[in-house]
């Protein structure tokens, strides 16, 4: 695609000075205002946060964003909101949800926040503790797609099932099921 | 399957709420667009006017054609000409701005990229604050949005050959603009 548009492409102002995406707040608050204008909001009261989100989403960074995109997905089971995803020529950003949570990945770097991933520092930078609904399928899976197994599901004295696992870069997740209500339901 | 955007638009008709899928569906594309040419906080507000002035239009919205976004794109784009002196004002600021601003302390690649680029830039933004609006207008939809030449018509509401001939003016205009000057 080199042509006499490539310095006008280049030159667009996101892809020159990546930013952080339009906030989700924003297009929450403008949504609500439109409905609210066409009155069909009435009913519905303004979300306090976007449109299908929690009100805290970690974020976490790695070099090679892109990679741990594809990771996450295919050894966790993690989903991307595709439609949320901003790509910069250095560097994606990308909201991935897990049941009802969601967590942003990103390139690690001075200028991202300063947010390193655990390559840079040696040592974890986060854990994760994740419900899922069949720990130990969620635990062959995981293996099976080359995560490095810390911990294989155990039976903890608080209820849960759980695993521990790295990511590719060494971040730290836990993934747990609940098992209390099982066991009671087999007491009664 | 998904119902098309002119089968939501049909049905907001009736149900107005339904219109709120639009703005879920294009939303952010349509941030974004706004956010490149006028400053963040009208970038918001316009987001809101985009979608009120389609909402109110939406019974001409040629609900066969399927995808809303040339349509969102065109009253997008006329509000942004709206702010045309606005705009050719804050281009060449932002070319002013950026004339000093240290490159990204990035792998040396990236960084050779980026100066390059900072290089080009404030006269690309000169250049473009001086191209009349109506060029500006194509060349930006066409090299910023990606948009195709039909949509771009659809969403001007000019002949796919007016596209084409104003792509070409802008396009020798941002030639000779931005090679005044070069070594």
């Amino acid at each position: 695609m080199t042509d006499d548009l490539e310095p006008l492409r280049r030159s667009r102002p996101d892809r020159l000075l990546p930013d952080d995406p339009p906030d989700p707040e924003v297009l929450a608050r403008e949504k609500a205002r439109l409905l609210a204008a066409i009155g069909g909001a009435s009913a519905e009261p303004r979300p306090a946060v976007p449109i299908g989100g929690p009100s805290i989403c970690p974020r976490l960074a790695y070099r090679d964003e892109v990679a741990a995109l594809e990771f996450l997905t295919s050894a966790f089971g993690l989903v991307e909101r595709r439609e949320a995803r901003m790509e910069h020529p250095d560097g994606m950003l990308a909201w991935l949800r897990i049941g009802d949570g969601v967590v942003m990945i990103g390139r690690a770097g001075e200028e991202r926040h300063g947010l390193r991933s655990p390559l840079e520092t040696g040592a974890p930078t986060a854990m994760l503790n994740v419900y899922v609904p069949d720990v130990d399928a969620h635990h062959r899976r995981a293996a099976a797609e080359g995560a490095r197994i810390v911990m294989p599901p155990e039976d903890m004295f608080w209820g849960d099932r759980r695993y521990e696992a790295l990511d590719l870069e060494g971040h730290r997740w836990h993934f747990a099921e609940r098992m209390t209500s099982r066991i009671s339901d087999g007491g009664r | 399957m998904e119902e098309s955007d002119g089968a939501v638009i049909a049905g907001s008709l009736s149900a107005p709420a339904q219109f709120g899928v639009i703005f879920d569906r294009h939303g952010s594309m349509l941030l974004r667009f706004l956010a490149r040419r006028v400053p963040p906080a009208e970038a918001e507000d316009l987001l809101g006017e985009v979608f009120r002035i389609a909402f109110e239009r939406r019974s001409t919205f040629e609900c066969e054609r399927g995808s809303a976004r040339p349509w969102l794109y065109g009253i997008a784009a006329n509000l942004v000409a709206k702010h045309h002196r606005g705009e050719a004002r804050r281009l060449r600021a932002m070319a002013r701005a950026s004339v000093g601003r240290a490159a990204a302390d990035d792998p040396a690649e990236r960084a050779v990229a980026v100066a390059d680029a900072d290089a080009l830039w404030p006269r690309v933004l000169d250049a473009l604050a001086a191209i009349p609006e109506a060029e500006r207008q194509v060349l930006l939809l066409f090299a910023w949005e990606e948009l195709s030449y039909d949509e771009i018509a659809a969403a001007l509401g000019v002949p796919v050959g007016t596209v084409r001939s104003r792509l070409h003016r802008g396009r020798a205009r941002l030639a000779a603009l931005t090679s005044e000057g070069t070594p």
